[in-house]
């Protein structure tokens, strides 16, 4: 059995793609590590949505935008997205990152990947389940999406709230009952463009794990 | 038997059990909590202010408030209403007292839910619900965007908020 560590510790959020088309087998890979996912009961309830079309991009892209510039228009009147960069010294930098995150802009990168994948649940199908069944199918997609050299980005907001989530199922034609299909995300997918920093800042092991119970930091 | 009381205990542990499975986010997935009743009434208005007063005079009339003002301001972004006494307050103080923030306003949902249904406005966001235990008044801030274009159109609303304040730029509705 190949120890994955390497994969999993160089894997990062890829948001700008070359226009590049992924390849069909590399996709049916992609969607053949996602089945494979763990699922409760064996109940399989993902559906994916495979998407190349342009004009669907766009819409999405368009949705995603708006979905994030809304609240992050609020968070920066309210003064609450300043203090997220803080960090930023250089003023006029802060401005402009600032301006990316509230004009939406931050969201809109899916209209230049070439490929996205819609993670979608049949709730009839899922039992008790379906979120966390759709969750551990999008890991294996970006997974094996980095393991084939390609950038991927896992994005939930634009189908966090409820108005959203029904438009973004009308763009792709998913039954908008609130008893049939939910979507956790979709990811974005293509040749990445850039190379960003790595490895982001994490935290250290010893202050996330406890020992045999919660609180105990000592090793057992 | 008290049925308000009743019926606020049970939304206060349905949305303590939703905050637990979706913690802040779950403020983004309760928009439609309330939508019924106000799409039940007969709201008109040209305008938001139009629209927001025919909301204030339903609600008011089906005595789930005492009553409301409302401020637009910000570049016509920030909604600040402020509703007095309406009947889910014990369920936004329980939800304080098992230390949750309150994030769930019904009232607050018909209007915006007005002013997509009536006036095509593009989207909505309640970006702040704050509840006075003192004076059962409800203060909430909202993002509303007629247009798309209108995101990202920022200003500082602690100022506005002030202004509106010191100017008493508040508006309310007889009813």
């Amino acid at each position: 059995m190949q120890d994955i560590l390497d994969v999993l510790m160089s894997r990062k959020s890829i948001r700008r793609y070359k226009s590049d088309p992924v390849p069909d087998e590399m996709i049916d890979k992609i969607l053949e590590a996602a089945r494979w996912a763990p699922t409760g009961e064996n109940y399989q309830p993902w559906r994916f949505i495979v998407i190349k079309d342009q004009e669907t991009r766009n819409k999405i892209g368009d949705l995603s935008k708006l979905g994030s510039g809304k609240r992050m228009t609020a968070w920066y009147c309210l003064g609450t997205m300043q203090k997220r960069f803080e960090k930023i010294e250089d003023p006029e930098k802060r401005a402009e990152v600032l301006r990316f995150m509230y004009s939406g802009e931050v969201s809109e990168f899916c209209k230049q990947a070439p490929l996205i994948i819609a993670v979608i649940g049949d709730l009839k199908i899922g039992s008790v389940d379906v979120p966390y069944d759709l969750c551990a199918a999008t890991e294996n997609i970006l997974l094996e999406a980095h393991s084939l050299g390609l950038g991927a980005c896992w994005v939930h907001g634009p189908v966090a709230a409820t108005r959203d989530a029904i438009k973004f199922k009308e763009i792709l034609g998913i039954p908008t009952g609130m008893n049939e299909y939910k979507v956790i995300c979709y990811v974005a997918i293509g040749w990445p463009k850039e190379q960003r920093k790595h490895p982001r800042p994490k935290y250290a092991l010893e202050d996330l794990v406890y020992w045999e119970k919660f609180g105990n930091k000592e090793r057992r | 038997m008290d049925k308000i009381a009743y019926f606020n205990d049970l939304m206060a542990r349905t949305e303590e059990l939703f905050y637990h499975e979706l913690s802040d986010c779950v403020a983004w997935k309760t928009e439609f909590i309330g939508v019924d009743f106000i799409q039940s009434k007969d709201i008109t208005g040209g305008s938001p202010s139009e629209i927001i007063e025919s909301c204030i005079r339903e609600i008011t009339a089906a005595g789930l408030i005492k009553g409301a003002f409302y401020s637009i301001g910000g570049q016509e972004i920030l909604l600040y209403l402020r509703i007095q006494e309406c009947i889910h307050v014990p369920k936004e103080l329980k939800l304080i007292q098992g230390g949750i923030e309150p994030y769930n306003c019904p009232i607050v949902n018909m209007v915006l839910d007005q002013l997509i249904e009536k006036l095509n406005f593009t989207t909505t966001y309640v970006a702040e619900l704050e509840v006075d235990p003192e004076t059962n008044e409800c203060m909430i801030k909202c993002a509303i965007f007629e247009t798309a274009d209108k995101i990202g159109n920022v200003c500082d609303w602690s100022d506005e908020c002030r202004l509106i304040d010191e100017q008493d730029q508040w508006k309310t509705v007889k009813c």
